[in-house]
């Protein structure tokens, strides 16, 4: 039997085989594929310019062969790093380009994010649970479910009104060539904006699990040993209570993940987010597949990651 | 002064000397009276048992003395250990008593231990927080620990985490835990109860040999009479949130006076009964603890109460042995208490001889 | 006993009432004293936006059309989305987590397999490829929407029926010959329905908040009002610095409604006691 560490990374691997499958088959089935690799220029069969490009496409994307054949190749190319030909109307830059220039902004943003609203999260939590049912713990409670209620992008509204504009404390747009210590200012805001609702998402959770485990026996065993309140907080209430706030960071990464593409709208950083968003006015498909896998890649990779960290951590799981 | 103050002013200098101990708890329902009203020493070197049952308060009378109550509880009356006054310190000032000069095992050590913090962690802490030590000096001392409560292959449990214990090699882990550093008292709340029955004795054995190396005092709290039998000096018979009788253990078993005191006996099944025994068993429940009844608590419940029993509630006197006393108008023993015991034979409702 | 039994509270119905209110509002918009939301209510000498006054409650946006008014047309379309795509999680959804935890085997099988499938995906990335390749009509968006919800309401049904359907009285069913689907409708459905109410609430209010954020892609409906759009049409950063309401109108009702939810929906969870719900 194989480990737990290999089967979860197998089925990731299935995972992300049938997303593909999946993904690559809506976009070839919906739609005539030519018109969602070509956009407008597929109907127009007079220009022969146009129809040079068409040629091409065709040969480019095997569109003679059969769908499961086109699949293999293009699965093929995609592991060996190759995202295909960005066929816009323009004939821009490969895809990979875009990607590979694009794609850091937006991990920058999605790490920063994940880190404060760990970073927050903690101690709130540790907070409120030793403060539980007090008022200190009930307006922390009310807090926090405002910030889930309210939607992320008009947080980011809220947020850039107050804090960019009435403040001043932070800049209100991203400039792509800044250097690297005033760019990751710039982030800060946009990743506070999708920070916050995390945070309290999680810090609802952590508190939960660290007022039941603050009931249990051992907690008053080591209280019996001496060991004053905060430690018992730190040191023994904290780590049995991180499992189901492991569980849901990982699965709280899409979440971030879609939310990312709105705060960089929101805020100009040329990162995936706008990526997609572009390409999908401009019917730019590659660009559109290439994005989703490389998200949703992402979130499953996080997932098997957060799993397998799950089952360290925990030594009652049989690994 | 009171018989009961004779009676507890014999002997030696207690270790800790309980008087007039009440611990209240606030709750939706009003005012619990968990603990209303009890006299104790705890004397050094000796077993003392606390028995009664569920509901009783004897729980809360062991967390009482130690101090490791919630914030919704109230103490009001004194504990003094060493000269000091228990009752009114904060909790800060407490820390430096718990496990250090008096240690507690509790019921179930499938949940007094941390599940993801290993054995030896767990054993070295308070030797780090209270006698300072370093972290290899502590594992030393952890594993000496473990030998002495005769866990085989201390080295490897060291490194293990509570759920690769069994339940009987966990309660040791505990023990060692409590007895780390030097405790002059340990209090054992339930220490058998969820343990299998062939492992109860081992336990209880165990506690009992380091009682004597250490020369510790040894508070056991249980609502099993066959194991207070055996391990204690001493034993406290509680009702109600007060002491009903406190006997010296062989004196109890003996010379039992208060009427509840004996149906506990009585409702331990022995091997020498006939084959279909009836189980003795006490009818009725404990009373509420928010709204006594006035008199004596166990009144209600009891075959031999009379009117005086309802109305005024019996002080602790004592026997001809000082050192017994009990709370009863009408003690086994006594005129009308046989009186009533006729009555009771004649209906069919007891059994002659039954002791 | 903690609060949850103690009735379902004060917040619970106040947050009832608005749902209603705002409902009504939405239904009944064109024959409500309004203003009209296309009119551009210019006044001579003046440069639009306006701000909040007695003939404009919140307000007007910049080509002077009355943000009060356009919000609760809003409405129409966002509580449009935001129940159809729920009744469509609960339905196809609900059907799938209830068979495949009444029937097990291939089924359940199956059915687990294509709700991990949809679980990969972060939602947002799935509702923009789907919406992307299809049109952005109000039904597609509103299925998109409901089908990222299949996957959690079916995974809640499954459980559900798991559990009820070991118990006695199911088991009693079958001992006195009722058919498959007379089970699962006559006892099976009245305990899930319990916890697929509040879950739907919950549901509500996620798509209401999904949509918003299409919307603030540009990515949403083609035709109509939506409050998402009508935040994004204020959330330049000028507009922000001279007309906020602009943004905040819409803000505003938009979080009411979800806050209602999520309130009404958590309360009802806490009051059954279902620990099953996790979106």
């Amino acid at each position: 039997m194989l480990s737990y560490v290999a089967q979860r990374l197998m089925l990731a691997v299935c995972l992300l085989l049938a997303v593909s499958a999946l993904t690559f088959s809506g976009m070839n089935l919906l739609g005539d594929p030519l018109v969602n690799i070509l956009g407008p220029i597929a109907a127009d069969t007079e220009n022969p310019k146009s129809i040079a490009l068409i040629e091409a496409a065709e040969a480019e994307y095997h569109l003679d062969k059969s769908l499961p054949e086109r699949y293999v190749r293009w699965l093929g190319d995609l592991v060996r790093g190759d995202l295909g030909v960005q066929f816009s109307s323009t004939g821009e830059p490969p895809v990979s380009n875009i990607i590979k220039e694009r794609a850091p902004r937006t991990a920058v943003l999605l790490v920063m994010a994940q880190s404060l609203a760990v970073l927050i999260s903690i101690p709130w939590a540790l907070l409120a649970a030793s403060r539980a049912r007090r008022p200190a713990d009930r307006i922390s409670t009310v807090t926090s479910f405002l910030l889930i209620a309210l939607p992320n992008f008009a947080l980011a509204v809220i947020l850039k009104y107050l804090l960019a504009i009435k403040l001043g404390w932070f800049p209100i747009t991203y400039t792509a060539n800044d250097p690297f210590l005033s760019r990751i200012y710039q982030t800060f805001l946009p990743a506070l904006t999708i920070a916050l609702p995390a945070a309290a998402v999680y810090q609802r959770l952590l508190r939960t699990d660290l007022i039941t485990t603050l009931q249990e026996d051992f907690i008053l065993m080591a209280r019996a040993k001496g060991v004053s309140k905060w430690k018992v907080l730190l040191r023994h209430a904290l780590r049995p209570s991180f499992f189901s706030f492991i569980t849901v960071f990982g699965i709280n990464t899409g979440a971030l993940i879609g939310g990312s593409l709105v705060v960089e709208t929101i805020f100009r950083i040329p990162g995936l987010g706008t990526t997609i968003v572009e390409a999908i006015i401009r019917d730019d498909f590659p660009v559109v597949l290439a994005v989703v896998m490389i998200a949703t890649s992402v979130f499953v990779l996080v997932n098997v990651l957060v799993d397998i960290l799950y089952s360290f951590l925990d030594p009652r799981v049989k690994r | 002064m009171s018989q009961t103050q004779a009676s507890l002013r014999g002997g030696p200098e207690p270790l800790v000397s309980v008087r007039g101990l009440r611990t209240l708890f606030a709750t939706e329902r009003g005012l619990v009276r968990a603990v209303d009203g009890v006299d104790l020493n705890i004397h050094k070197g000796r077993s003392l048992g606390i028995v009664g049952e569920s509901g009783c308060g004897k729980t809360v009378l062991s967390r009482s003395i130690m101090g490791l109550l919630p914030s919704t509880a109230h103490r009001e009356g004194s504990v003094r250990y060493e000269g000091h006054e228990l009752v009114g310190k904060s909790v800060g000032s407490m820390r430096r008593f718990w496990g250090q000069e008096m240690s507690m095992v509790f019921q179930n050590p499938m949940v007094s231990l941390n599940p993801v913090m290993r054995i030896g962690e767990q054993i070295a802490e308070p030797l780090r927080i209270h006698l300072g030590m370093s972290r290899s000096d502590a594992r030393d001392t952890a594993l000496q620990l473990l030998e002495e409560v005769r866990i085989p292959e201390p080295k490897r449990r060291l490194r293990q985490y509570a759920h690769e214990l069994s339940g009987g090699m966990r309660q040791r882990v505990v023990i060692a835990i409590a007895l780390s550093c030097g405790p002059a008292i340990l209090f054992a709340d339930e220490p058998t109860t969820a343990l299998d029955v062939t492992v109860q004795s081992q336990i209880l054995d165990l506690i009992a040999e380091r009682r004597q190396d250490r020369n510790m005092a040894v508070v056991l709290v249980t609502h099993d009479l066959g194991v207070v039998a055996g391990h204690t000096d001493e034993i406290a018979v509680m009702y109600a949130g007060k002491i009903v009788e406190r006997a010296p253990t062989n004196e109890l078993f003996a010379n039992v006076k208060m009427p509840y005191t004996r149906s506990l006996l009585r409702s331990i099944p022995r091997l020498d009964d006939d084959p279909h025994t009836r189980l003795h068993a006490i009818s009725g429940r404990p009373p509420d603890l928010i709204d006594p009844p006035s008199g004596c608590r166990f009144a209600p419940r009891c075959a031999y109460a009379r009117e005086k029993c309802h109305v005024e509630a019996p002080p602790l006197q004592s026997t001809e042995n000082p050192d017994h006393v009990y709370a009863c108008w009408y003690p086994v023993g006594s005129a009308e208490f046989v009186e009533r015991e006729e009555e009771l034979v004649a209906t069919g409702v007891h059994v002659r001889g039954r002791q | 006993m903690t609060a949850a039994r103690r009735g379902l509270g004060f917040g619970f119905w106040l947050s009832i009432s608005w749902l209603i209110v705002i409902s009504l509002a939405a239904i009944f918009a064109p024959w409500l004293p309004l203003k009209d939301p296309g009119e551009n209510y210019i006044v001579a000498g003046a440069r639009p936006p306006y701000g909040p006054s007695s003939t404009h409650w919140l307000g007007t946006d910049q080509d002077a059309r009355d943000v009060f008014a356009r919000t609760i047309f809003g409405a129409r379309t966002s509580l449009v989305i935001g129940f159809g795509a729920i009744s469509f999680g609960i339905i196809l959804g609900g059907t799938l987590g209830v068979l495949s935890g009444y029937f097990r085997g291939w089924t359940d099988r199956i059915a687990s397999i294509v709700m991990l499938i949809l679980l990969s995906f972060p939602g947002l990335i799935l509702a923009i490829l789907i919406t992307a390749l299809l049109d952005r009509g109000l039904a597609t968006i509103a299925i998109t929407l409901g089908i990222l919800g299949v996957a959690p309401v079916g995974r809640l049904a499954r459980a559900s029926t798991l559990v009820f359907a070991e118990r006695d009285f199911v088991t009693a069913a079958r001992a006195i010959g009722s058919s498959n689907r007379r089970i699962i409708v006559r006892e099976l459905l009245p305990n899930v329905v319990i916890p697929m109410a509040a879950l739907s609430l919950l549901g509500m209010a996620i798509a209401i908040v999904a949509e918003g954020g299409l919307a603030f892609l540009g990515l949403s409906v083609d035709e109509g009002v939506t409050w998402g759009k009508l935040i994004l049409l204020g959330a330049g950063t000028r507009d922000l610095e001279r007309a906020p309401w602009i943004s905040f109108g819409p803000i505003s009702m938009l979080f009411l409604t979800v806050l209602a939810l999520n309130y009404a929906g958590d309360r009802l969870r806490d009051y059954f006691d279902v620990k099953d719900i996790t979106l």
